[in-house]
């Protein structure tokens, strides 16, 4: 249980970036997620922490201690990953006790810490089995009770969830989320996963290209995307494309709509599906209001998802909760109101925008 | 559709039958016959006119275990195979383990360059270490004139020379069969293990080599009776004086003792099945998994 400190972190191999001056604080006991695409550096980063890659720059420390040149083994993390990793030709508890008799242990007190840690995942029943004889969602319990028995400063979860089916995801979720607070651990997990990511940390980082796009609170990259790619993300966008004429977003299919903050060239607004109000006739206030026709209803029980064309180039997506009542089918006319959306320059994905 | 689903378990055996069949024949023909054969023969009794008299007699058994020479030529065998087979598993190891992890795009190459000796036949192979420890051959020479020896170091015909060339021979075996074993075990393992605080040894002591065990006991098995079962390379490298039991079975073959020659035989198969058994089992008290 330590801060942890990554300095302008950086793995580079020949001229790719795997990751580029990736700086982040993380204090004790939060829960830091890295968020991102697939090869945006986020693994790098996390097998940098854990002491399975050397960096080309930068530092990292954990606690105040600078460990950057240390091997894995030095390093007092606790590491969870996706094929859980569980040694198949010891029992559970095996598994479990292995890292307490690196620290040697006493016996007496490792049997206790064992059971201590399988009762903290409710296996304590199992620690006779072998780790084939268990299903996927128990097989991580056990890797959770074996990364956290011996105290890391630091537990490291590598997509920890994505062998699991949807079911299991979810106990196992909540499962680590309950447990990393319980001990007050600090605790870093890489995810491409954006509900995961929402659901579980205190924080996020959204990393593309070997860099970090933004880091916040679930909310604040939600609501306030620093970037086109970040509102893309995290969470679902529509995005309209166009030029910025007397403060109005104008696209090519002629929509001309008001944004927040005006800002020059060519611009792309993006839009949150749930914010885009539907109805059949025209509302009495509200901004941007467009007619347009539904092209798509997608049934999803309590939420209905409409994608309503509102000029041949301009398409948005519109999220809308199911009240009962009519439903509107394809081809209705409808009237969309988007309300004021960010805008971010067209010309960079990654430019800061509002 | 009835009918086909009425037949599916009655094709199904035959499509079994098809499948194990050849096998089966040729095994039966070209191994169980001629080993019967063989057994019968190992009884019969010789007779340096007749050859071979039909008997039931354990007498050629017993000539074995009762003459110092045949006795000596056995534990030379059994000997040289577990040195053998010893160093196989310590050399071939880490090549195994390079070879299994590395990331290089000239990892196939590098398997390659495996495998070739084997392309060579045993004699050919055998004739080139004969150049290189011979006693006017390139070891020798290159001391020689280096100035590390004076007069010439003679290698061949010893049983440093034997154990080097099956060395050579069967370390190709035991890599490519630790090779594939190792590439099955999950680096994810070895990483888990370094990050609960296990160094590189602790690492290979409790994950790597107990999972690999399975094998390392393929590839003792393989090397080890390659060892046992060696000819070209003691006849040819270790000279008239030196004596394994591949190469006695076949000189009392060439004096037309068939009974004696079958009996060699048989002591030689038994013992590589006892000795490899008693490995296996061994192992299996040691890391019940």
């Amino acid at each position: 249980m330590a801060r942890l400190e990554l300095n302008a972190l950086t793995k580079r191999y020949g001229d790719f970036h795997a990751a580029r001056d990736v700086s982040l604080d993380v204090p004790e006991g939060e829960f830091l997620v890295l968020l991102g695409p697939s090869g945006c550096g986020k693994t790098t980063t996390l097998r940098m922490i854990a002491g399975f890659v050397e960096p080309t720059a930068g530092s990292i420390s954990i606690g105040g201690n600078d460990v950057t040149r240390l091997p894995p083994w030095k390093r007092n993390t606790g590491l969870v990953f996706q094929n859980y990793a569980l040694f198949p030709h010891m029992t559970v508890a095996e598994n479990v006790a292995f890292g307490l008799e690196m620290r040697k242990m006493s016996k007496a007190e490792t049997a206790e810490k064992v059971r201590g840690a399988l009762d903290l995942v409710q296996l304590g029943h199992l620690a006779d089995r072998y780790p084939r004889q268990m299903s996927g969602g128990q097989q991580q319990r056990v890797a959770l009770a074996r990364a956290l028995v011996f105290r890391p400063d630091v537990l490291l979860l590598d997509e920890p969830l994505s062998n699991l089916d949807a079911k299991l995801r979810h106990e196992v979720r909540i499962e680590i989320r309950a447990l990393q607070q319980r001990l007050g651990i600090t605790a870093v997990m890489v995810t491409h996963d954006q509900e995961e990511a929402l659901t579980m940390s205190d924080r996020l980082v959204v990393m593309s290209e070997g860099q970090v796009r933004q880091v916040g609170t679930q909310r604040e990259l939600y609501e306030t995307p620093a970037s086109r790619f970040v509102a893309g993300f995290v969470g679902r966008s529509s995005f309209l494309e166009g030029e910025l004429r007397d403060g109005r977003l104008v696209t090519s299919g002629g929509l001309a709509i008001e944004v927040s903050k005006p800002i020059h060239g060519p611009v792309t607004a993006a839009l949150r599906p749930e914010r885009i109000a539907v109805s059949a006739e025209p509302p009495a206030e509200g901004t941007n209001v467009f007619p347009g026709t539904v092209e798509l209803v997608s049934y999803m029980g309590g939420l209905i998802d409409l994608h309503v064309r509102l000029s041949p180039s301009d398409l948005v997506v519109a999220q809308v909760s199911n009240q009962g009542g009519t439903l509107p089918a394809m081809g209705d006319r409808v009237f969309a109101s988007l309300g004021t959306p960010a805008v971010f320059p067209a010309s960079d994905p990654h430019a800061r925008g509002h | 559709m009835t009918d086909a689903t009425a037949n599916a378990p009655a094709r199904t055996g035959l499509t079994a039958a098809a499948l194990v069949g050849p096998a089966t024949v040729v095994v039966a023909l070209g191994v169980l016959g001629p080993l019967l054969l063989l057994a019968k023969y190992s009884v019969n009794k010789y007779d340096p006119y007749e050859f071979m008299i039909s008997a039931f007699s354990p007498e050629n058994y017993v000539q074995f275990f009762t003459d110092p020479f045949y006795l000596a030529a056995f534990w030379t065998t059994i000997r040289i195979s577990i040195l053998c087979t010893l160093v196989c598993i310590v050399l071939g190891f880490p090549l195994a383990y390079v070879l299994a992890r590395t990331q290089s795009r000239f990892k196939n190459l590098m398997i390659i360059g495996v495998v070739v000796p084997l392309f060579v036949g045993n004699a050919v192979r055998a004739a080139g270490w004969m150049t290189l420890l011979g006693s006017r051959g390139f070891l020798s020479v290159s001391l020689e004139n280096l100035g590390i020896t004076s007069g010439s170091t003679e290698i061949m015909y010893s049983e440093l020379a034997v154990i080097l060339g099956i060395i050579a021979v069967n370390l190709p075996y035991m890599v490519l069969t630790l090779q594939s074993v190792i590439e099955g075990i999950s680096r994810n393992l070895e990483e888990a293990a370094f990050s609960m605080g296990a160094g590189p040894w602790t690492m290979f002591r409790r994950v790597l080599w107990p999972m690999a065990l399975p094998g390392v006991a393929a590839g003792t098995i393989l090397t080890f009776i390659l060892a046992m079962n060696a000819y070209a390379t003691p006849v040819l490298l270790g000279g008239p004086e030196f004596h394994m039991m591949a190469p006695v079975i076949y000189d009392q073959f060439q004096l037309n003792n068939w009974p004696f020659s079958a009996a060699v035989a048989f002591i030689l198969m038994a013992s590589t099945l006892a000795l490899t058994v008693a490995a296996g089992f061994a192992t299996r008290q040691r890391f019940r998994a």
